[in-house]
Order: structure tokens, then sequence, then C-alpha cells
């Protein structure tokens, strides 16, 4: 980058807070997204708040220097990867919490994470029920921009639900406020669908590519004291599926349900099972893990009572073990990331969203091309709100390996084309998408549209938004 | 209105669903608004299909018509009323319904009233558990469009809570599909936050302004069978606000509560008391009427105890009149309209949403402004999602009485400006709520900029979007 | 140490697949309030926390990116405080890699690196102190303490050279129990400095002397009062060189077990409020947590209150894996961060158990202007006895 560019940089944010070096570029040009090509920008600016990340897009909007925003780093499929010679603007320093506890709200700022927020909220026995799996290290902000998903999801659906307003600087610098706070004598945020279109929603899932989320105001709910914790097990898909949906139309609390297939679920009890402290056993077909939570005891036995007799209604049986779901429970803000990294090996994930119903699809297709390409995976997914599954396989390669890691990358691609054929559909619009979704084209026409009108010159994360 | 357009658009959806004919025409330029001047369009449009929609908007931006799209015809804040000369497009011959029964959700077309589509799903034991108050002829569609709540928005929030997608008709004509279903492939509608952006959001709420909505898929549920009806009076206003708050944070499932100031809830069953069986009552100075409502009777039983208990710690009485909220929930889709107008008045509307610690402000504005006008009105806010109540101040004037119709929309103009200022918030971006205001202009310029990008011959409902 | 294996190497630092909770973790569950002080206490880009410090690791040694003082630098700033090692998901030591790659990268430039290696080569102390001044406490004491015995009290660069209230503290405890001991004539350095900051040859060469020299006093057992020394002297010689070493204990564990034969009659200490500093290489490295606990809590009228995070999650004083030497402005700083933790406990007093730790504080502490008191364990518990 043009010297002159980064001393402009520098007068916004200070010296200390731009960065030029070898190595500190080194370290943006990835994230951990696996499989993914490093890319080195041309610097580093790390803002302090929304006014300073308004003069960095003026001076790249000036130079029409592609922008990356960067907050967490932990996003999975390459949502950070920056453009050669491009700025990066990392959002940690943007840290603040404000607690509207009247409102049951709160309002973070872009570099808040999961684990920060959730000891602060905890103090004041309140939770925002959602965390992604990678809680220690994502922020909030950063999932929102993506619309993860997670432990809490199967009640509470995606993050995007959590949502009661956003700060966002605009590509042109504007700095605007979405949800009840656009009115600046509400008391705070405590209604997302206020002054007409939801323009909060068009933000979520944007991946940084329509503007910078400073800050997000989220829904908090009273932290949950009960919970019940089993394992069911199905001898036919359908079965399992039914069950699931059967859980959500009785209105059984499940704020974690996972639906395992039993080779899948063999791999990580070998993996996690000892430290899980679990025995060795045959699993089934399917295996539902599900925790039950509740604010009120009555109401959670009531549940409870009510998913193992639903559970037998369908033609399944309740296995009895509470660890494996406690710990995916109790465990949730480290527990994912260690089975994911704990065998050692690289993967790339394929994020996306199944119809409890078809998710046996998605099984279906994986190993499909499992087979074909002769590598290991998994997958798994758990329910996501009303009526969905997000699955997340995970397809393994050895890093030392460029051939093995080139395979998986083909493989992906092919993934991702037999999945949208499926009915699957991604949340994350990443890159890989491209090309890969008959039928989608108006739609992908339409958001391009919306592009342009908000970032004309095409700074923002160009190519993210499935090669937006 | 020139002929050959006209020719044009009995081409498109034959002779006999179009209409210039004065008297029809007349009857288009007044919706269910009372307060708004009545604007003649030139021709009248009633396609039957999306496909003779986007013919329709391909011609109205050639020949750069204004359109405004009207289903129910049933808005209260002049949503639909047209431009002169221009071209309305009545869309309740799209009255398909498609239930999706594993998925949870319906597909239905913008032509299909709450009260269709109710006794549709009864039959199947499911609702769409969120009722506009004009239920009986507003649209599923227009309500998204208006983004409304009802009774059921104790529990459920508004509308745009429960919309999975939407089939959208864009100002150039082309169709755009968002949620899960812009998978050609996908089973049906299970997942609003699909491909990215929240799209769908945008167009909730959007008035009309950025395309047609021709189908909307929303979220399905069991339909509850399990209901309680009670009052519940405090002292304070802050106790009643509390009491709700309370409620939902310890998961009491209300579909229905409102509050009722003393004075304004005499007034009210002044009106419709007797036919609802109200006995006469000694009512405390706040009064909460509740519908709690669940699906399994235990949960129900363990929420009444909840309830009462919550109202003893807020020092608060179980007043026993359960014929208030009965009539409220049982007669939903007709109880709202007739206490409108049983008492012979005209009046005009100020939706908006309050905080949840800050009902007792909209009340106090709302007699600020009747006794400095000398005016009638009455108003009530009912619990939305949990985190706001949703009001709906009725400002009477007498309609062949022109001065007391030009000072209520003096009143109507002045309330909303001294709502604004206590923190409310519209969800319907009318242009009384936030001209002048400095602090929206960056984001009334960002909508602006939508606008002119989507619809750049700016023909969909010009005007609209707090003036855009 | 025998040669490493670059493609292991490699393979063990792709373990890291850049998850980042090695950043800032707050998981309150496990007692996790934020992990690299190094990011906290700088302008924290990536390079600061252990994620990218492997990446550049890895560029350095694949030549993606060149080997010059300045991309090195990453390296070297870093506590290997282990915090990282802790929170990790993955089957690696992130804090012991880092050391293995500062050995194989120690062909760059490093002045500090080299100076300290200098010194303990050539005056056997990382201070470049006259050595024959080691044994001037023991003079200033008045005891009479041989150079062999059963019992040596292998006191340490940082204690005889620089803090040496811990070394006549921790010697007139051992007097005060009855405690034959000795302290050597000419003691080595035990060369933990050089090991972290990848001298490994001439930590081999000077542990050698070391042991000959240990050996020459005929001792059974090893006292030390620093926590390098013992994580150094127990852990780093056999695992690394391969070297026997006669039992060695922190003075924390003797004193506890004096404690239990009741060989120290206490005094009440008036009602004093104390907070305890775990050191890296007492705790994450040792997993020595309770006893100094226990001797604190042991002595009538002193009241422990711990400080956020503490014990496996507790942040690093700063002075550690070089970082003193490499960037003293920044270890302090982090000193100083840490110091207003301490003041948050509403503690007087700092109890640690490592002379480095305590160097380090007292630093932090006038950086922050703190009037917080930064002892040794020992200095406390020689306060209490009678």
């Amino acid at each position: 980058m043009k010297p002159s560019i980064v001393n402009e940089l520098a007068q916004v944010v200070g010296e200390k807070f731009v960065s030029t070096r070898e190595d500190v570029l080194h370290t943006y040009a990835s994230s951990a997204s696996m499989a993914k090509n490093p890319v080195r920008p041309g610097a580093v600016v790390r803002p302090s708040d929304a006014d300073e990340i308004a003069a960095l897009l003026k001076i790249a909007n000036k130079h029409q220097i592609p922008v990356t925003i960067r907050s967490g780093g932990t996003s999975l499929q390459g949502e950070v990867i920056p453009k050669p010679d491009g700025l990066v603007i990392e959002l940690m320093r943007l840290n603040g919490i404000q607690l509207f506890e009247d409102l049951r709200s709160v309002r973070v700022g872009a570099g808040v994470t999961y684990g920060e927020l959730d000891k602060f909220l905890s103090k004041h026995g309140l939770w925002l029920p959602i965390s992604p799996e990678s809680a220690l290290g994502c922020t909030v902000a950063g999932n929102v921009a993506v619309n993860g998903a997670g432990p809490g999801s199967s009640l509470f659906g995606c993050t995007g639900e959590m949502v009661l307003g956003l700060e966002i600087v605009l590509p042109n610098s504007e700095k605007i406020q979405t949800g009840s706070e656009a009115n600046p004598y509400a008391p705070g945020p405590f209604l997302r669908y206020a002054f007409g279109p939801d323009i909060t929603g068009l933000f979520i899932g944007s991946l940084g590519s329509l503007g910078v989320i400073t800050s997000v105001s989220m829904k908090v709910f009273k932290r949950m004291e009960f919970f019940d914790y089993n394992m069911y097990g199905f001898d036919s898909y359908q079965q399992a599926e039914k069950f699931l949906m059967e859980l959500k139309d009785n209105d059984v609390n499940a704020v974690f349900t996972s639906l395992y297939e039993g080779p899948v679920l063999e791999f990580f009890m070998e993996m996690m099972g000892d430290e899980y402290g679990i025995p060795p056993m045959e699993w089934p077909y399917r295996t539902v893990s599900m925790t039950i939570g509740r604010v009120r005891e009555d109401m959670l036995k009531s549940d409870a009572k009510l998913a193992r007799n639903l559970c037998e209604q369908t033609g399944g049986r309740v296995i009895g073990i509470e660890q494996f779901p406690k710990n995916e429970w109790e465990g949730r803000f480290w527990t994912f990331v260690r089975a994911c990294y704990v065998h050692g090996w690289h993967w790339r994930t394929l994020y996306h969203h199944q119809t409890p119903t078809n998710s046996h699809r998605s099984v279906e297709e994986i190993t499909k091309v499992m087979d074909k390409y002769g590598f290991l995976g998994h997958t798994a997914g758990f329910v996501t709100g009303h009526a969905s599954t997000n699955m997340y396989p995970h397809l393994y390669f050895d890093p030392v390996d460029p051939e093995d890691e080139a395979k998986i990358v083909e493989a992906h691609d092919e993934l991702a084309s037999t999945l949208f054929k499926t009915g699957a559909v991604p949340f994350k619009l990443a890159p890989f998408w491209k090309g890969r979704m008959e039928g989608t084209e108006k739609y992908m026409e339409f958001l391009s549209q919306l592009k342009r009108a908000i970032d004309p010159n095409n700074i923002m994360n160009p190519g993210v938004l499935g090669g937006i | 209105m020139d002929p050959s357009f006209v020719q044009a658009l009995v081409d498109i959806v034959g002779e006999e669903f179009v209409s210039t004919r004065a008297d029809v025409l007349l009857t288009y330029s007044v919706s269910a608004s009372i307060g708004y001047d009545r604007v003649v369009p030139g021709t009248v449009v009633r396609p039957a299909s999306t496909e003779e929609v986007s013919q329709i908007l391909k011609l109205a931006n050639k020949h750069k018509i204004p359109v405004t799209p009207r289903s129910g015809g049933s808005s209260l804040q002049g949503e639909v009323i047209p431009q002169e000369d221009g071209l309305v497009i009545d869309l309740l011959r799209l009255d398909s319904v498609q239930l999706f029964k594993d998925l949870r959700s319906v597909r239905v077309g913008a032509g299909v009233t709450f009260g269709v589509l109710d006794k549709y799903l009864n039959q199947h034991k499911l609702w769409v558990p969120v009722y506009p108050d004009s239920s009986l002829v507003c649209t599923v569609a227009g309500n998204v469009a208006v983004n409304g709540a009802g009774p059921g928005s104790g529990v459920q929030g508004c509308i745009a809570e429960l919309v999975l997608g939407l089939e959208v008709v864009l100002p150039n004509g082309e169709v755009i599909q968002t949620g899960t279903e812009a998978n050609p492939n996908a089973p049906g509608p299970f997942l609003r936050y699909a491909f990215g952006p929240d799209i769908t959001g945008l167009l909730i709420g959007s008035l009309g302004a950025f395309g047609i909505i021709t189908a909307v898929s929303i979220k399905t549920f069991k339909r509850m069978e399990h209901f309680y009806y009670q009052s519940y009076g405090f002292d304070t206003a802050e106790g009643a606000e509390r009491f709700l708050s309370e409620l939902r944070h310890n998961d009491v499932s209300i579909p229905m509560a409102a509050i009722y100031e003393g004075r304004i809830l005499e007034f009210f069953l002044d009106m419709i008391g007797e036919e609802y069986g109200i006995p006469q009552t000694e009512w405390p100075p706040f009064t909460v009427s509740a519908t709690i409502g669940r699906i399994r009777k235990d949960q129900l039983d363990s929420d009444i105890k909840m309830a009462e208990s919550i109202c003893m710690e807020l020092d608060g009485r179980v007043v026993g009149v359960p014929e208030l909220p009965q009539g409220e929930w049982e007669d939903r889709m007709w109880t709202f309209v007739r206490s409108s107008y049983v008492h012979g008045w005209w009046w005009m509307m100020l939706y908006h949403h309050q905080a949840p610690t800050n009902w007792h402000r909209s009340v106090e504005e709302i007699w600020n402004v009747m006794d400095k006008y000398g005016i009638l009105g009455q108003t009530a806010g009912f619990l939305t999602g949990g985190r706001s109540y949703n009001f709906y101040p009725q400002l009477y004037f007498d309609p062949v009485d022109r001065e007391e119709e030009e000072k209520v929309r003096e009143a109507h103009r002045e309330l909303s400006q001294r709502l604004f200022k206590t923190g409310a918030v519209p969800f319907k971006l009318a242009r009384y709520w936030v001209e002048d205001v400095e602090e929206m202009k960056p984001y009334l310029q960002f909508i602006k900029n939508l606008k002119q990008n989507i619809d750049p011959n700016g023909i969909m409902n010009p005007g609209i979007l707090g003036g855009i | 140490m025998t040669e490493i294996d670059l493609d292991d190497l490699r393979e063990e630092l792709l373990q890291c697949r850049r998850c980042g909770i090695c950043r800032n973790s707050v998981y309150e569950a496990k007692g996790f309030d934020g992990i690299c002080p190094i990011w906290r206490n700088t302008s924290g880009f990536e390079t600061s926390f252990m994620r990218g410090k492997i990446q550049v690791a890895l560029a350095l040694l694949d030549g993606t990116l060149e080997r010059t003082a300045e991309n090195a630098e990453s390296l070297y700033q870093c506590a290997l405080c282990g915090n990282c090692t802790q929170i990790c998901a993955a089957e690696f030591h992130p804090a012991h890699i880092m050391e293995t790659v500062r050995y194989v990268l120690n062909e760059l430039p490093n002045e500090s690196r080299d100076k300290i290696a200098e010194s303990i080569k050539s005056v056997d102390n990382p201070y470049n102190e006259d050595p024959s001044s080691r044994r001037v406490w023991l003079e200033e004491l008045g005891l009479n303490v041989p150079t062999s015995s059963e019992i040596l009290y292998f006191v340490g660069c940082t204690s005889g050279l620089r803090i040496q209230n811990i070394a006549k503290n921790t010697a007139l405890i051992l007097n005060a129990a009855k405690t034959d001991f000795a302290v050597m004539e000419n003691e080595p350095c035990c060369g933990s400095v050089m090991m972290r900051t990848g001298r490994m040859e001439e930590a081999r060469e000077n542990a050698e002397k070391v042991v000959d020299a240990i050996k020459a006093t005929g001792a059974k057992k090893v006292i030390v009062s620093c926590a390098g020394c013992l994580k150094t002297l127990r852990k780093d010689y056999s695992e690394k060189f391969g070297i026997e070493m006669p039992e060695i204990l922190h003075i924390v564990e003797y004193s506890k077990e004096l404690l239990a034969e009741n060989k120290l009659k206490l005094k009440s200490l008036d009602n004093i409020k104390v907070t305890y500093h775990d050191p890296c290489h007492l705790g994450r490295e040792m997993e020595i947590y309770e006893e100094p606990r226990e001797i604190i809590q042991a002595i009538p009228g002193v009241n422990l209150v711990e400080v956020n995070p503490n014990r496996n999650t507790a942040i690093c004083c700063g002075a550690g894996g070089g970082l003193r030497s490499y960037d003293s402005d920044l270890s302090r700083k982090i000193a100083a961060d840490r110091m207003k933790a301490f003041e948050e406990t509403g503690a007087k007093t700092v109890v640690s158990a490592c002379p480095f730790c305590e160097t380090n504080l007292i630093a932090g502490s006038k950086l922050l202007d703190s009037d917080i008191e930064v002892v040794d364990v020992v200095d406390l518990l020689r306060r209490a006895i009678e």
C-alpha cells in the first residue's frame, strides 16, 4: 500500500494501530478458515470507534481500496480473507457492553466476544441464549454478520432472530442506527421492526459486504436453570426426523438437539467418549442428543416426560445417557472446538440448512462424496428454530499433503452443488456457492443491485457474497 | 390514462379485470384509512397470478406510471391511497394456499385473508398465531407489507417474526423468491435466513415501495387448546408494566395482554361492556387484560400459578373478570373492529411501539393532546414479543364536521412528534414521524438510496416510505 | 538436545487450526478471564497472541516470511506463560513448541538473548554480576552454612544477586526448622532463560556444569526458591537432556512438609489481607497451586483473597520467556496490568513464590503507582515464625 495512504490511515487511528509490517500482514492473510489460500493485505488498522471507521472508509473509498472487516477471525468459510494489498479493519477494540435490564436487551460493541458477554450477563441472571461453537473467540457482531447458530438455536433460531438493532457505518461513511434506537429519544433497544423496512435484516448475514456493523443490540432472556439431558435412539431416519418435529409441535423446550448418524456418533465417541466419560456401546442407526431447558422446574419435568413419551410413540427408545448432551450443553463454549481439533486433521466445512425431514439427504450426499473421493469426514446437524437443521459437515485433509488438500477442495465444491440439489440452503452465502445455485440467478442479481446501490465502488469485501 | 396503456393491461389480465370506470375508481380512491383525503387513480387492475403482476409492472415501469399495490384495503394510515391518475393493482385474486405440514409452514397468495387461512389451518389443528385486528379483510401479504401485529403477538411478536420467505415482483417485473424457497429444489419454506442478507426483511414493512409481495410463506404452529382468561389490577402504571415484562421473563405464555388505564377502560366498556357480558366492576387504576394460552394443560396450570404469584409480588390483585380478555381473544377477528366502530365516530390512528417501561408515556401524551385540542379518543397498548407495546390510539372526529376533522389531523401530527420524543417508534414509516428529525436523516437517506436503486423510476407507491 | 525434525515441527505447528481462542477467551465456567497478556498490553495485532505467532513461525520456517529480526520479533515477544496452552483445544503445547521454534531459528539476530547467554557462560548468571558475591547475603545473616550437605539450597540468580531477602528468609526458615543445608560457593545458573530463548546447546552445556556442581555438594535433596529453577532442574533437565537429578523441591513444597511435621511455630500476623500470584513455572508448568496457598492460610491472622483469574488460568506477570530482557517496557506494562487486578481484590499484599515474578510485579507496581506490597511466600512465612 502506498505510504501516503498508510499515512492517512495513521492519522485516523494513530501510528500504533496501523501496521504494514510483513509479519503482521501475514497473520491477517488467513483466519480460522482452513484450506483457503492466504492473501496478504496491504495494511491492517485497529480503530477504536465508529467515527474512526467512518474516516477509514472515506479513505478507502477515495483510493478505491478493497476493505475486509474482521473481528474474532474465527469464521470457517473464508469470510475474512482479504484482497491483495487491501485494507483489513479489525474491530476488536470496540468493546463496550451496555445492559438495558428493563428492556431485556443489551448493546455490545463489535469487539465483544460471546464469552465476555456471557460472563457479564450471568451476573444479572441473564443470557443471550444462542452462542456459536466458537464462542470464546467469536464476537457477537461477527456472528450477526455471518448469521450463525449454535447451542440454544434449537429453541431460539439463528443469531439473526436475537437482533434488535445495529449501528452501521455505511461504505459512504454515513453512520446509521437501525431498530428502535434509530429514535434518539428511545430508552434503548426494544424492537427490531421499527421505522419501516427491516434494514437490520439487510445487514444480518451480509458478511461485511454492505457496511461495517460497529455495535449490535440483542435480546437477553432470563437464564435457564433447569435442564434435562438425554439421548434417544431410532432405527430409521423417518422416526428420528418425526420425533424432532413432534417435539417442536408440542412445545418441548429443547435448547439444543443434535441428530447423529450411527457411524458418525461412533467416530465422535472414539475421539471424545473418554473425555466425556461415556462407556463404549453400540449406537443406534440414528441418535438424538438433546438438552431441554426451562426457567421453571415444573415445566422442565413436564417437557422431559413428554419427550420420552414422544420418543416411544415414534418408535424410538430412550437411551438414558446424559453425559453426552450434558457435555455438549454445559461445555458449549469449548467442547465443539475440542471435537473439531482433537483429531489432528485439517478440514473444510460446508455449513448449510436442511429441513429436519430432509436431513438424511445431506448425510447421504456427504457419504457419497466421501466414497467417491476417498477421504474421511463426518457430518451432524442440530435443530435450528422453527423447522430447520443446521448441518456442519467436515471434510478432512492432511495439511502437509497438498494433493490431499486439492482433493478436498474439489470434493467440497462438488458437495455444494449436490447439496443444493437436495434442497439444502446456505445461510452464509460463502463464495464457493457461486455458480452452484441454479435457479437463483434473479435473486443474486437483486443482491448485486443492492450491493451496487450501497457500495458503488465495491470496496466492501468484494466477492464474498456468493461472488458479488 | 392513456388508452393504449389500458389496452396493454387488458391484454395481460383480460377485459373483465381492468377498470377505468368512475365509480370503480372512486372506490379505490379510499381505503379503511379515515381522515385521509381521497385520490382517484386512473386505472384499477386485478391480476390473477404472479406472472400477470410481473407483466403489469414491466408495463408500468416502461410508461413510468405510479403503482399502488392493494389487497384487503384495510390499512388505517393511508398506505394504499393511490396516486392521481395512477395504477392500482388489486391482489385479491392471488388466492392460493399451500400447506407444508412437515415443514410447519404454509405459503399463501397475496389475496388470502387471515380469516380464510385460519379456517383452512383449523382443519389441520394448526394456526398462524398472530391476528391483526382486521383479520376478516386483511390479507397476510398486506399485513406483512405493513408489518402489523395483533392478538397472538404477546408471544410471537409482530407478523414479521413468522415470515419464512416472500415471493416478490420487483419494480422491473423480475420475480424473486426469498428464504429457503429461493432454492428451487427446496421442499418448501423452512427458514427465512437463507442465502445471505435477509432480503425478506427488506420487504417486510416496505409498504409496497420496493416491489409487490405476491406470496408469503409463513410459520404455522399447533393450535393451542388450553386458555385461561384473567384481569389483573395495579395501582400504578409501573406495576402493570413490570407485570407483563416479568410474565414474559418467566416464560408465561400470554398470546394477548393489554394494559388499560382506568378511565379508558371505563369508556371502552361503556361501548361494548354489555356485548361482552362484563359485569359492573370497580376497575383498578390500571388493568391488565390477559389471555394465557398453551398447547398442554399442565403448562397452562403452571402459567396460571406463576402469573398470580408475579401479580402478588408486584402488589397487584387478581380482578377476576375473565370476560374482558375472553371476549378479546375468542372474538379476536371481529371484536376490535366492533369496538372501533360501535361508537359512531370516525377517527385517525397513530400506530406505534413503546418500550416495556414506557407504556404510561404514550398514554400521558395522548391525554395531553386530547386535552389541548379538546378532542375525544382512546388508546391501549398490547404486548408484542415480550419487549414492546403496540399502541393503537384513535383520535375521534365527526365525519360531517370538517373543522373537527382538521383539528384531529393537526392533533395527530402533533401527537406523532410528541410520541417520538418519548422514545416511541413507528413500525410503519409514515412521513409525519420522521420529517425534520435531524438524527433520522442518514437513515432516511439510506432508504432513499435503496429505493432509487430498486425502483429507479419511482413508480412503486411513491412518497409512502417517510416521504420517499 | 537431539536434532529437531523440521517436518515434525511443522506438523506440530499445524495442529493450530487458527481458531483464535488463545487471544482473549472469557470462559467463566472454567475460570478463564482473558488469555494473552501480550495481546492486551500491546497494539494488539494478530502477531501479539499465539495464533499469530504460530503463523509467523510457520512462515519463517518455510520461507514465506524472510528471516529477519523484525519478522521474528513476535516469537520473542511472548512470555511463554502457557495460558494459551490451557485453553487450546488441539493436541499440542503452544508455549513449549514456541521454545523449539526459537531454538530452530536461533541464528536470527536477538541481542538480549545473546547477551544473557554470554553472561551465563562467562559469569554464571544472566545479570553479568560478579559471581563471587553469591554468598554475601549469608554473611550478612551471620549464619554459618556449609557448602556441602545432604540438603542443598540452590539459591538461584535472582534471589542470590537481586532480591536477597528471599534467599535470607528461605535460609532463616530452614534454620528455624533445624534443617541442615548447604549453599554452594560458586553456584551456577540453572540456564532456564537460555532454554526459553532458544540457546539450547549452551543450555545443555550449562546443565552439565550444574549437575556436576550439585553432585559435588553431595546433595540428595535440592531446595529452590525460584519457580524457574524448579521447572528447569526438575523437569527440563530430564525431559530435554535426559539428565538424572536428585529430588528437587520448591521451598513452598518443603515448607508444607515442615509445617505438617510441626517444625515451624507460627505467630499471628495482625489481620492482614493478602492475595496470591501464581507464577507460571510453578503453577501451569509444575501444577503447584495449593501448597503456597496452604502455607499462607496456615499463618494465623492472614486472610487470603483470590485474584481473578487464578491458578491454571492466572495471567502472567510478564517477566518470563526472556521478555523481561527482550522488551522490558512491555514486560513492566503487563506487570502493571496484573497489579491492577490485584488492587481489585482489596488486598494490601501480593504474595508470590518466584523472585522473577516479584521483581517484575514491583516494577509494575511502580509504573502503576500502586501502594500494594509485593512479597514472597518465604517473606510472609518468615515474619510469622516466632
